[in-house]
């Protein structure tokens, strides 16, 4: 094509800025003017305000920042001393096998603050936060890059470090930070040391757990509820790429020091709750959880696992500690199924029959399962057509009518039998 | 009553010749095509005969060479299982500039055994190195589809260890993860690769590291807007390759177009080895131009060529023959299936004998449709472009096209279903009154013999290239002094960090944003602003969709809108809803909007004297907006009313071809100043008519505008004719039109003769009393003389 070639930036700041103007649906005002057009001067690390030691290593420099935490302090009302006490086959058990059992101290948890959520190569993670129990306290280091010419220093920074660990611990990492610290290796060309480590993701199980009474599992939400643990001046995830955007143009640190902060908390928040979810999982009769829905949750996920007894205790736990109705009947249910699953019929149609009576959403369920019990357990036909017709009270299903038909038949056929024995008996 | 056989070919007829037919004796019903060719062509002796041309094309022999030696043996062997001993010179031939490690491009007709021009290279390599990947581009995901059945159908043969899967808008979350770690072969769509691989490509490394071979196929569809946007995909795609260390090579795949070479050199900006020689067998082959009758001269009106399609299908149908009818548009499509599902539903087979298909059916409902038409279990089918690319659907008998699909390749590709290997076929073309359609019926010497048109380009439209480049940071940081195509990228990324997008540290640029830029650019529309027309007689139904720039003068409030015939009032127009709330009225007027458009000229990159006017491109600044309309009387073309209307402005800047007149020369004309107004604006639109005929565009896709001697800041002003691109900063078609200007003369000046019309028709210059009765003549005088102008030596 001839065209006027693109040498001259003046040129092409008008034509582009002509043509994005007047784009039918692009944004205007992306071209931005005035003082923000200065170009940004490079200050020397220094001069950025941005506390921690600078790290040098092969690939170049970035800026390590370490916190500790004393074990006879709390976060929120959790003690942190429990973080020392977690034995090894904790990490089995959450893990359901998938990670090794690992002492304390070969425990990572890591988070990530990065320049978006949108996924994709061009999302960095500027900062990464790793917690792990030392002898001296809980030890936080923050892996920071400067700009993006740091950032192959600093993940390779980070590799060494997490060569001493076995597990890493995240929340939602599953989905977006290992694959986001994944992407950022593979474009620095250097190996991802994240996939030598079991990875439990606490997200999973926390919603396990708290879902139900929750509005949410973010982490904000939890570590408020269940940790106790009240933020003050925290900056909101979504301002966090800005405030790095800044940075790298003005180079004044002080507005990141909240973002740092940030990833902190959310540490150690990440371990507490690991914790808590831990704990419970792996010893449930002391499982630290007090409301009715927290510990029904528990008590759900230990029957998906095939944990009966333990979940079944739980269960009755849960509806001493107090439970919603609809939340009290899913429970009556739940623990029926489990009963049904061992083979205890008397305790399922105890438990059944409380749930029929109670006449809320199972209702209908419990009344089928106690007709398909007299039918196919018991061999009562006319207790099972009767539970049958009162669940027909509820609504009609093509379920429910062929059943009735059935067991009317079969009704019909045990009197003919009846009959017969009768008439056959008969001496006449 | 006629036999039904009759029926439709007398409907060909002048109605006057009906009676003398009906009383015939009724003869014995004629089943074969060459029946109905032999009617056409007597009918075509007739003087105003609606038949413009027959044309036959005589069967063609296979012309085979031997199978090469390199080819792995197993390979040899499934291709022998399908019966392929040997083959065709252009299958042979794209082997060799494979083998040659050269890219290459092959041109050669529908159902000619394209895709084996890719599959071979590609499953020869794969048989010496399974962990070979390749990456295979169309433009619609229905036809990556079905070349998956294709490749498997042949690549089975060479084991399980072969793998290749569709990966599009369509594929499951958690089959993409699979994908991405197995496959030898994706089959995708540059939409997908845009969106959805690129930004990702780390969990591409393995098929990226492995990429050996990208297949473009149907190559001609990229052109234009959707082409340039493509160019810059690649750009980007080669950018990420060699990132993971490959430098893949190009085989594609085109219709009939004039520059195949030229083109796939745009898009992928290497040179390329050109395959055209076509080996492939074909049928005696038979293309009909139809032009509908003239049922009113004064106002250029003609039977509707929906209502002649159907006849002409008909015809077809009667005769058992499997007919496929190509329309424009979703609407036609469901008119004509309805028209003919009435059709032959009394007949055997009744009324789902014949279907339809477009875009909007579900993907499972349109694949059984392709198989019952493969396997001859239905009759006839309805289309829109859908069917137009490669998609299996076997042989057929005849074609009847419901208007000109708009570009000669089209128009090609769609005949070309009709008789793929042996058999006699038909294709018959029925033109609309749109003045492209009349041009291309009137001239079927233009359609049948001169040389073909090309497709066009601009792979640095700035807009485009600008937000490709934003992408292509977005994947990885653009290194100091790297180029993006041959354009270095320092003052753009300089802008782009100025815009607060890009970064710059150490010695490259990076993305600092958080948006996911690929998100903002669709590689398809000029733009997704489509207003939607919503009939609100009863309820609220939407019966239209109608393009920006078009809304603005169709669908202003108190407007009429005329929609198939049926005529609404625009209660309201909701700008910024993009909607318009119409209401189905009878009235005797419609309504013409009165646009006021300013054009300047910002830069003249060339210009040459053409006759008395001076032929110029370069870069424009245009600005419109509606200020009012007009009332129309129908018929009468009385003006019987206007209003006024506060439409926002629209400005954009963009390339375009332009004429200008000197007044020394106007003055010569012996016309009224008002008569050489309305000459100028019908020439201005004729030549858009034949500037979009000769650049194979949509003819949307090119603007017009004329300006009047107008006041300038010091002087009057000369008239000058506009013909720009018809988006943002221009898709190529500007400069093309200044190195055609000698024959866009001349072709004016032929459709002006050619058009029946006494003094202007919608099909030339524009409906009469629009413009003023001289319009017609004073255009052809304007268009002689730039015709008589002799191209100078250099023009190339």
């Amino acid at each position: 094509m001839q065209r006027a070639a693109i040498h001259d930036l003046e040129t092409l700041r008008e034509r582009l800025k002509a043509a994005l103007d007047q784009a039918p649906g692009s944004a205007k005002g992306v071209v931005q003017t005035g003082s923000e057009l200065t170009r940004p001067r490079r200050a020397s690390p220094a001069a950025t305000g941005i506390d921690g030691q600078e790290v040098t290593n092969d690939l170049g420099r970035f800026v390590l920042q370490e916190h500790v935490f004393d074990y006879r302090a709390t976060h929120g009302t959790f003690p942190l001393d429990h973080l020392l006490s977690m034995p090894a086959q904790w990490i089995g058990d959450v893990s359901q096998g998938r990670a090794d059992p690992a002492a304390v101290d070969r425990w990572a948890y890591l988070d990530t603050e990065t320049t978006g959520l949108a996924g994709g190569t061009g999302t960095c993670a500027f900062l990464v936060g790793v917690g792990s129990v030392e002898e001296s306290g809980f030890r936080v280091r923050l892996f920071f890059m400067r700009d993006y010419d740091e950032e192959g220093a600093m993940l390779h920074g980070l590799a060494r470090h997490l060569a001493r660990f076995d597990v890493l611990f995240t929340y939602n990492g599953k989905s977006f930070d290992v694959p986001l610290l994944e992407t950022r290796y593979r474009m620095q060309r250097q190996r991802n040391p994240l996939a030598a480590l079991g990875h439990v993701d606490l997200l999973h199980p926390a919603r396990r757990l708290w879902s139900a009474r929750m509005p949410n599992c973010r982490l904000a939400t939890l570590e408020a509820a269940i940790l106790g643990f009240a933020r003050h001046g925290d900056i909101p995830g979504s301002l966090i790429p800005q405030r790095y955007f800044d940075f790298l143009r003005t180079r004044h640190g002080a507005p990141l020091g909240p973002v740092f902060h940030h990833n902190v908390r959310d540490i150690l928040s990440l371990a507490c709750l690991g914790s808590v979810v831990m704990s419970s999982y792996s010893d449930p009769d002391n499982a630290p959880l007090r409301h009715g829905l927290d510990i029904m949750g528990l008590a759900s996920w230990l029957g998906k696992d095939r944990r009966d007894k333990a979940a079944l205790c739980l269960y009755r736990k849960a509806v001493r500690a107090g439970l919603p109705s609809s939340a009290l009947e899913l429970c009556l249910l739940e623990a029926a199924r489990i009963e049904r699953r061992a083979g205890n019929h008397a305790a399922k149609v105890e438990l059944l029959q409380d749930l029929s009576r109670i006449g809320g959403d199972h209702c209908v369920t419990a009344l089928e399962w106690l007709a398909k019990h007299y039918e196919h357990i018991a061999r009562d036909f006319a207790r099972a057509l009767e539970h049958t017709w009162a669940a027909q009270q509820h609504g009609e299903s093509d379920e429910l009518s062929h059943r009735e038909g059935r067991l009317l038949r079969r009704i019909a056929a045990d009197r003919a039998r009846a009959s017969r024995r009768a008439v056959s008996a008969d001496p006449t | 009553m006629p036999s039904p056989e009759n029926l439709s070919i007398d409907a060909l007829r002048p109605p006057r010749h009906l009676a003398r037919k009906r009383a015939g004796p009724i003869s014995p019903p004629d089943k074969s095509l060459s029946g109905v060719i032999e009617r056409f062509e007597a009918l075509q002796q007739r003087t105003e005969s609606p038949i413009a041309a027959i044309r036959r094309r005589p069967a063609q022999e296979a012309r085979y060479a031997d199978m090469p030696e390199a080819i792995d043996r197993h390979l040899r062997q499934a291709l022998a299982k399908r019966g392929i001993e040997r083959l065709y010179v252009h299958q042979a031939q794209s082997w060799d500039h494979v083998a040659a490690r050269e890219n290459v491009v092959v041109v050669t007709p529908t159902a000619s055994g394209k895709t084996l021009c890719y599959n071979l290279p590609v499953l020869n390599a794969l048989a010496a190195d399974p962990s070979m990947c390749a990456l295979y581009l169309f433009p619609t995901k229905a036809l990556a589809v079905d070349q998956l059945e294709e490749f498997n159908a042949l690549g089975g043969v060479l084991g399980s260890e072969i793998r290749a899967y569709t990966y599009d808008g369509d594929t499951p979350s958690d089959a993409r993860r699979a994908i991405r770690r197995r496959a030898n072969v994706v089959l995708s769509n540059p939409d997908m690769l845009h969106a959805g691989v690129l930004p990702h490509h780390t969990r591409w490394a393995r098929f990226f590291e492995h990429l050996r071979f990208i297949v473009i196929d149907e190559l001609h569809t990229y052109r234009g807007v959707f082409g340039s946007h493509l160019a810059n995909v690649l750009r980007r795609l080669k950018r990420i390759a060699a990132f993971y260390g490959s430098e893949p090579r190009f085989v594609c795949c085109s219709a009939t177009i004039a520059n195949p070479k030229e083109l796939s050199e745009l898009l992928a900006e290497e040179p390329f080895s050109l395959v055209s020689e076509n080996g492939a067998p074909s049928g005696e082959k038979f293309f009909v131009f139809y032009n509908p009758p003239v049922v009113n001269r004064q106002l250029g009106i003609r039977r509707s060529y929906i209502n002649e399609a159907r006849r002409m299908a008909q015809t077809f149908l009667d005769r058992g023959r499997q007919t496929l009818v190509f329309t424009n548009n979703r609407l036609a499509t469901e008119v004509l299936t309805r028209y003919l599902k009435e059709g032959v539903g009394r007949r055997a087979g009744g009324s789902a004998a014949v279907r339809g298909y477009r875009g909007g059916y579900l993907p499972r409902e349109r694949r059984e449709i392709e198989r019952q038409l493969r396997e001859g279990e239905i009759l006839g089918v309805v289309s829109t472009n859908a069917l137009e690319l490669g998609i299996d659907v076997g042989s057929l008998d005849a074609v009847v096209l419901a208007g000109y699909p708009g570009s000669i390749a089209s128009t090609w590709q769609r005949a070309g279903r009709a008789g793929r290997r042996s058999a006699e076929s038909v294709s018959v073309l029925v033109a609309s009154s749109a003045p492209l359609d009349q041009y291309i019926v009137e001239h079927p010497e233009f359609f049948f013999d001169s040389s073909p048109e090309r497709a066009y380009i601009n792979a640095d439209n700035l807009e485009i290239l600008i937000s490709h480049l934003k992408c292509a940071a977005f994947e990885l940081p653009v290194a100091e002094g790297e180029t993006f195509g041959p354009h270095p990228t320092r003052e753009l990324c300089r802008f782009l960090e100025e815009t607060g997008v890009l970064h710059r540290a150490g010695n490259a640029w990076h993305w600092t944003s958080e948006a996911y830029p690929a998100d903002a650019i669709s590689l398809r529309k000029v733009s997704s602003d489509n207003f939607v027309v919503v009939d609100v007689t009863d309820g609220s139904r939407v019966v239209g969709e109608v393009s920006f720039p078009a809304a603005l003068t169709t669908l202003h409030e108190k407007a009429i809108y005329i929609h198939e015939g049926t005529l609404y009032h625009v209660d309201r127009f909701e700008y910024d809803e993009r909607k318009a709330y119409v209401r189905r009225v009878e009235c005797g007027y419609y309504t013409d909007a009165i646009e006021h458009t300013h054009v300047k000229a910002l830069e003249t990159f060339d210009g040459a004297g053409l006759g008395p006017a001076q032929a110029n491109h370069g870069e424009i600044r245009l600005t419109r907006r509606v200020v009012g309309f007009k009332k129309i009387r129908f018929y009468t073309n009385e003006n019987v009313g206007d209003g006024k209307l506060a439409m926002p402005e629209q400005e954009m800047h963009t390339t375009a071809f332009w004429l200008h007149f000197p007044m020394d020369f106007l003055d010569t004309l012996p016309h009224a100043t008002t008569e050489k107004r309305d000459g100028l604006i019908g020439l201005g639109r004729v030549l858009r008519t034949v500037g979009a005929v000769m650049l194979m565009s949509d003819p949307r896709d090119v603007g017009v505008s004329t300006l009047h001697s107008h006041q300038g800041p010091n002087a009057l002003l000369d008239p000058e004719i506009f013909l720009f691109d018809n988006y943002p900063g221009g898709i190529g078609h500007s400069e093309p039109l200044y190195r055609l200007r000698h024959s866009l003369g001349a072709r004016a000046k032929e459709l002006l003769e050619a058009c029946q019309c006494k003094s202007g028709c919608p099909s030339c210059v524009g409906a009469p009393g629009e413009l003023g009765p001289k319009a017609k003549e004073v255009a052809m005088q304007l268009a002689s003389a730039l015709a008589a102008s002799v191209p100078e030596q250099c023009a190339a």
